[in-house]
């Protein structure tokens, strides 16, 4: 599945890591210990903003040379877990491997159960390195150590999978409510102790495209009903989240007059974004939903980079945006010229590229932000439109003072550095 | 294994990189996996840069750990052919130098001619050198690799060296040197690394002298310049009034030039001016402590006690390397100098000491803040609110100045008890909810609350902050979800449902009422 393009030589992305950032958010009582380098600490102290709140519930297991060299993984960890332990009373700790511990095949997911024995707090193993998944796979590593734990049911229940916030979940509870459906169960919660039952009969729903993993080990595990559709961003891929899923207890409920309400309550920014052309860099994995729903909104697509691209999952999102061209993990250099040709009005992209890309003249929206803001769902679909719409009305009103005020937006390159004081 | 939450320090590939990359026409290449190139995204995010950061990642995969070669060369031909810069920089992160991967064999096989620009392995360590040692090894390597014979200017000339992209304030610092050298007649050589391409780095050797912004930065590589060309560097650190007059007295002696330019150089400071005026005369005997880099903490110390009439209590530096330098430049201030890069230590001392007001890192800022002390900013690491837009350096007159408004500024508004109420951990984010009490909550100011115990258990459900108007009722489901919403929009969301809920007839607010008006509505 992971199959190195040819065509690759840099990619932007975060590490793996990163989701730690709105797990640790969602499940209050966690505790993510990371086993890895001083880069890895560096990273989270960085991407995650400890600087301002220096208590925070994660934590690196800095290696040094002893570890390097071959000692005991479980003596190594052990204290460090017990004063996790003695000083933040998790509910449950997640024992994170990084790339370090893969090279040296360190077995840090063989620790979790002696320090669960030790210590009376549950511990999930989970894989966080940054070798070749996309940043937000870190939530499936999560996710898939969570499922692991799940109590067995022979029901037909249903578990959504994947970090929502509050609202988000209500509407799924209030829609499967309406619909007759049993009491959604979700994965994660605010407490990570909080695990639904999931069985064969289990109709596991995933809401974020980057769960490939969770769900083929639910589906390997527990042999649950996989849930296979488009997810549910935009009106219409709500409708057919919310359709596929009453289907699967044998109902035929119709969205369609929900959909078309949904619309309507986005019109505004619709109107902006309609005939408007779009391209996505590569990085959150969420960019064949997202160009699937603006493409529904009435913009044209014109290239989608991707960091994976899993057949099956993704083949409803790919089905729904025939004609377009996919990059699955693209070079950057590549990227570049291809936006060079296309010049689409509108660029989603890292934080790496995107002032690079101002700076060329492209107007931007960074990409980072649609993975924390409440965008699933009709209930999130003004936001999500909203997000996109706001990056062109910003645009062109920013655009119009330039032309008025005859100013140029002169971006700072590396030769304003080598300029004598200006001040 | 160490349990580590934050550092002063970045890794040393970090520093390779920041030197590296500041560099005109150099271009580093990282042998790391992906996420390690995260100081991409903070020089792209910080500097502002309207350009794809000079730093690239060959990255590690899975495909790596299964045996594959690195395919180093791809990516330097790749960034050659495209970017033509005059010099390739390799290094690695901690993870890649585990792997021992044999990076010097894969580029020799390299044809000759097959990339135009040199390149030169970074000999930084990446487990046994930091942030600091990295970059000031690097800095120097890169300068000698170039450096040739030269003859002296004809006139009187300077180097500076320290400036860097991902510097604290150094653009600004840089100004204001300049600023000055420019009223002095003097001639500035060379500035490295920042904007240094290697034609600059070829004529190093014709400065008169040598000027440090950073002394932990540029140690080594002043002290080879000395060697080599017999170039002196100035020990004196400028900072604050009367220092940088010093300092630049001293230079106008080494360079055996009039001093009497300086009084012109001098013609905008204002610091020893305000340290008479009433104003300032509250700040006699308070105390005071002094925390960062070695060259910032001991400058500013100086400054808080010669020029302003401060009692510095502790001076202290993370960068451990340098802390008998500081010992020295500070013997005449306290004997209270502190060596540690675990910020605990030092949150714990400025608890202990409770200065009136504390200088330091970002760090010391959150740490003073949870003790109820006022705290000023003036030491890396640097964070996103030290790349101000407009002019605030920290050195030279002009810095002189900037100390003063930031002391100022630090000591009249003590605003910190405030902003920790309002964005402390309990009301950040997405799911910003029912935090457990006494769990991540900040310690308040006055000391001596009672926490409330039982760490772990959600806060009991509170009643809404605004009373629910009149007729409308909300049911028990409703508020919970409106406690949800992040509290900084919160008020205008209930406003917005209660408006729709009037609009709709509605009597009872539960949680549809809230998901449509959301929608309908907006908020």
């Amino acid at each position: 599945m992971f199959d190195s393009c040819a065509e690759t030589i840099e990619r932007d992305d975060f590490c793996s890591l990163a989701p730690i950032g709105w797990l640790h958010h969602k499940m209050q009582d966690s505790f993510f210990l990371v086993v890895g380098t001083h880069s890895c600490q560096g990273f989270l102290q960085t991407a995650l903003g400890v600087m301002i709140f220096a208590k925070p519930r994660f934590a690196t297991a800095v290696l040094d040379e002893d570890d390097l060299s071959g000692r005991d993984v479980l003596e190594a960890v052990q204290p460090l877990v017990e004063a996790v332990v003695a000083e933040h009373h998790p509910g449950a700790i997640f024992l994170g491997s990084t790339c370090t511990p893969e090279i040296l095949k360190m077995n840090v997911a063989g620790c979790a159960k002696p320090l669960e024995a030790l210590t009376g707090v549950r511990v999930y193993p989970c894989r966080l390195d940054g070798f070749d998944p996309a940043y937000t796979q870190g939530e499936d590593h999560v996710l898939q150590a969570m499922i692991g734990r799940c109590p067995p049911t022979d029901d037909k229940n249903i578990v959504i999978l994947g970090c929502l916030s509050a609202i988000e979940e209500a509407e799924i509870r209030l829609e499967c409510a309406a619909m007759g459906l049993p009491v959604p169960a979700f994965l994660p919660n605010e407490s990570a102790l909080d695990l639904p039952p999931v069985g064969p009969a289990t109709v596991l729903a995933p809401v974020h495209p980057y769960l490939y993993g969770s769900v083929s080990y639910a589906l390997r595990e527990r042999g649950c009903a996989i849930h296979q559709t488009v997810f549910p961003y935009g009106p219409d891929g709500t409708r057919a989240f919310f359709e596929t899923l009453a289907a699967a207890f044998g109902k035929a409920v119709s969205y369609a007059e929900r959909e078309r309400a949904a619309w309507a309550a986005c019109l505004r920014d619709v109107a902006v974004l309609r005939g408007r052309s779009v391209s996505f860099c590569s990085d959150t994995m969420l960019e064949l939903s997202l160009a699937r729903t603006l493409r529904a909104a009435g913009m044209h697509v014109k290239a989608v980079g991707t960091p994976n691209v899993y057949r099956k999952f993704h083949g409803p999102e790919r089905a729904r945006l025939e004609g377009v061209e996919i990059f699955e993990r693209p070079d950057r250099f590549a990227m570049f010229a291809r936006l060079s040709a296309d010049r689409p009005d509108l660029v989603v992209a890292n934080l790496n590229i995107a002032n690079a890309l101002e700076g060329l003249g492209f107007n931007v929206k960074w990409s980072t932000e649609l993975t924390f803001q409440p965008i699933h769902g009709f209930n999130g679909a003004p936001s999500l439109f909203g997000l996109f719409a706001a990056s062109i009305r910003r645009h062109d009103a920013l655009g119009r003072t330039r032309e008025r005020s005859q100013t140029a937006a002169t971006p700072i390159d590396l030769t304003f550095f080598r300029e004598p004081a200006r001040a | 294994m160490k349990l580590a939450l934050w550092s002063y320090q970045a890794p040393a590939h970090i520093g390779v990189c920041k030197a590296a990359a500041s560099f005109a026409n150099i271009h580093a290449v990282l042998r790391a996996p992906k996420g390690d190139g995260y100081g991409t995204i903070m020089l792209a995010m910080f500097e502002r840069l309207g350009v794809v950061p000079p730093i690239s990642v060959c990255a590690m995969s899975e495909a790596t750990l299964a045996g594959a070669a690195a395919n180093i060369p791809a990516v330097l031909r790749e960034i050659d052919a495209r970017l033509h810069p005059e010099m390739l920089v390799v290094t690695r992160s901690a993870t890649a130098a585990v792997l021992q991967e044999p990076l010097d064999g894969e580029i020799g096989m390299l044809a000759p001619g097959d990339i135009k620009a040199e390149i030169f392995m970074a000999s930084a360590h990446p487990v046994r050198d930091n942030e600091t040692s990295a970059f000031a090894l690097t800095l120097k390597e890169i300068v000698a690799h170039f450096a040739q014979e030269v003859e002296r200017t004809p006139r009187p000339s300077v180097n500076i060296f320290g400036p860097s992209l991902l510097g604290f304030h150094d653009h600004a610092n840089l100004a204001s040197l300049r600023r000055m050298l420019a009223a002095l007649d003097i001639e500035v050589n060379l500035v490295a690394p920042l904007g240094a391409a290697p034609a600059d780095l070829r004529h190093a050797g014709r400065a008169w002298a040598n000027l440090s912004t950073a002394y932990e930065l540029t140690a080594p590589v002043t002290a080879y310049l000395h060697e080599r060309f017999g170039t002196p560097t100035l020990d004196a650190l400028p900072f604050g009034e009367a220092g940088t007059t010093v300092f630049l007295r001293e230079l106008c002696a080494l360079l055996e030039i009039p001093s009497a330019r300086i009084a012109h150089a001098a013609r905008d400071a204002k610091l020893l001016w305000y340290a008479r005026t009433v104003d300032a005369h509250a700040l006699s005997g308070k105390r005071v402590g002094a925390f960062g880099t070695p060259t910032t903490a001991a400058g500013i110390a100086r400054v808080l006690r010669d020029e302003l009439d401060m009692h510095v209590e502790f001076v202290g530096t993370y960068v451990l390397a340098y802390g008998e330098w500081l010992r020295r430049q500070v013997a005449d201030l306290t004997a209270n100098v502190v060596l540690t890069d675990d910020f605990r230590t030092v949150a714990k001392l400025i608890d202990e000491t409770r200065p009136d007001i504390m200088f330091g890192s970002q760090m010391e800022r959150h740490s003073a803040s949870t003790a109820g002390v006022p705290c000023a900013v003036i030491s890396p690491p640097a964070h996103i609110l030290n790349f101000p837009l407009g002019y605030a350096p920290f050195v030279g007159y002009d810095g002189a100045n900037h100390i003063g408004d930031v002391v100022n500024q630090t000591q009249v508004l003590g605003l910190e008890h405030h902003l920790i109420e309002t964005f402390g951990p309990r009301n950040q984010g997405r799911f910003a909810e029912a935090m457990p009490e006494g769990h991540d909550a900040p310690r308040p100011a006055a000391a001596a609350a009672p926490q409330p115990p039982a760490a772990g258990r959600p806060r009991p459900q509170q009643p809404a902050a605004i009373p629910a108007a009149g007729d409308l009722r909300w049911d028990p489901a409703a508020e919970r979800l409106v406690s949800r919403i992040p509290f900084f929009v919160r008020k205008k969301a209930r406003t917005n449902i209660e408006k729709y809920a009037r609009e709709n007839a509605i009597a009872t607010v539960d949680e549809r009422t809230v998901l449509a008006a959301r929608e309908q509505v907006g908020g």
